[in-house]
């Protein structure tokens, strides 16, 4: 499924708040189809890191190339590029005022221009994927937790992103519906999405990986297929790391 | 009842007296209902600037000048007395007698009420959860759609109570209109004590005007608030 176009080339990133480095000087590339895990421990940066992609975060140093474009670049148009990164968060994030299928229609007939109906029937058949179609006309605030992440996920999925960043999507849930966003996201990893995911389920990153990325103190310090980095880790804050969460 | 009716007679039918009441009851919706569009606008608009100068952490030189403009506003108009403001407004600023005093009326209430009015919508842009600006802004809406169709209808709901208590002061503020002898509902009743020497029922009428007035608004408001809370589950 991988083929060798570069979605992401990250060059010198680094993140200040202040005196305080959160990303010190990041150099990694993500390529079309390959599923990022990246873990760490609270506070590493990880977050702040999957962040900057799309610029949630603005770094302080280094750049950030997005399909050959330097995003990083004042003048770069930023909210394009956007359309193209689909981001899910913790806390879902859902527009509380509007029904589920608003949620999800909002952005593609505001940004992309579409049509209500075309938009309408791509959000509908997204919907009946994750087997949610019946909850087009509720309200978030009518939906379990489970199901507000994964609307959350298609609603990014019906701007047709090239990429999709996940921001810890499993760690506000309660445990049993963990399982569902899971296998939401393993069909996508099947489908050849490209994915760049933080989370702390180290049995998903093992199983869905393609590449696992450890991040510790702002810095990449280990980063292997899934095989290698869970069976043979090199790095010592990697073994402490693992034999804490494993 | 007979002494009722007499004084009825003279304090509103007689010489047609009643018009002072009907005429300032227009002139205090005409100002009331003009600066509370105009103060809207104006909140609205230094709202998003003082709310978007603390939102970004690097801004651009034109939004740091606009930033201070509104911050001075504030201070000014929120430091100062209203009837203050109005006299100033009559008396200095525009000095020609020629000048309508219902506009002058209008352009003070409304850059008063802005004042406020834009300290309760940045505290409504404020109350929402930034995840909701990032859901927004990650999905490639820009700035000004993001606050558009994500974060003003939110924060309409939170502020519309607020927004309602600051009408109802705006309404019973221009009371204040007959200091530069505009006829609202007070001076119209005031006018009708001082030519009857009899201020129980002029002064009764026109307190029972602001409070009907008052009830209406705020039954209005109740109401939308209802239809926009059901909205939400």
């Amino acid at each position: 499924m991988q083929d060798n176009t570069v979605l992401f080339e990250i060059k010198d990133l680094c993140k200040d708040f202040g005196k305080l480095h959160v990303l010190d000087h990041i150099n990694t590339t993500i390529s079309k189809g390959e599923v990022v895990v990246i873990v760490g421990p609270s506070g590493s940066g990880k977050s702040t890191f999957l962040r900057s992609l799309n610029l949630l975060e603005r770094p302080t140093g280094g750049t950030i190339y997005f399909e050959g474009r330097d995003i990083t670049d004042p003048k770069c148009d930023i909210n394009m590029h956007r359309q193209k990164i689909g981001m899910v968060f913790q806390h879902f994030n859902l527009f509380p005022h509007k029904t589920i299928l608003e949620n999800m229609t909002l952005a593609p007939i505001k940004v992309l221009k579409k049509s209500k109906t075309e938009a309408e029937a791509k959000a509908m058949e997204l919907l009946k994927r994750v087997g949610l179609e019946e909850k087009a006309n509720a309200y978030p605030a009518q939906l379990s937790g489970g199901q507000k992440q994964r609307i959350a996920i298609v609603r990014s999925l019906c701007m047709d992103p090239d990429v999709m960043l996940f921001d810890e999507p499993t760690s506000a849930l309660d445990p049993e519906m963990v399982g569902e966003v899971l296998n939401v996201m393993r069909d996508l990893a099947k489908g050849g999405m490209t994915m760049a995911i933080v989370t702390h389920e180290m049995g998903f990153a093992k199983e869905v990986g393609t590449r696992v990325m450890f991040i510790d103190e702002g810095q990449i310090k280990e980063e292997n297929t899934p095989q290698e980095f869970f069976d043979n880790p090199q790095n010592e804050r990697l073994k402490e790391f693992l034999s804490k969460v494993l | 009842m007979t002494d009722f009716k007499a004084k009825f007679i003279l304090n509103f039918i007689e010489d047609n007296r009643w018009r002072y009441i009907t005429e300032g009851l227009g002139t205090t919706f005409i100002v009331t209902i003009f600066a509370i569009l105009l103060g809207t606008a104006l909140g609205f608009l230094v709202a998003v600037i003082r709310s978007t100068a603390d939102k970004n952490d690097k801004n651009p030189v034109v939004i740091h000048i606009l930033d201070g403009i509104c911050k001075v506003y504030l201070t000014v108009i929120r430091g100062t007395p209203a009837m203050i403001q109005l006299l100033i407004m009559y008396y200095i600023v525009f000095t020609s007698p020629d000048i309508s005093k219902r506009f002058v009326a209008i352009l003070t209430f409304g850059i008063n009420s802005g004042a406020y009015v834009a300290e309760i919508v940045r505290s409504g842009i404020m109350s929402i959860d930034n995840g909701q600006f990032e859901a927004g802004r990650s999905l490639g809406f820009n700035y000004v759609q993001t606050m558009m169709y994500i974060i003003a209808p939110q924060a309409f709901k939170n502020i519309l109570p607020a927004l309602a208590n600051e009408f109802i002061t705006l309404l019973k503020e221009t009371s204040i209109c007959g200091y530069i002898a505009l006829t609202d509902i007070t001076h119209g009743a005031n006018v009708i004590r001082s030519q009857t020497y009899e201020p129980m029922m002029p002064l009764l009428a026109a307190a029972f005007i602001y409070l009907a007035v008052v009830s209406l608004l705020s039954a209005g408001v109740s109401k939308l608030e209802r239809r926009l809370r059901t909205d939400a589950r």
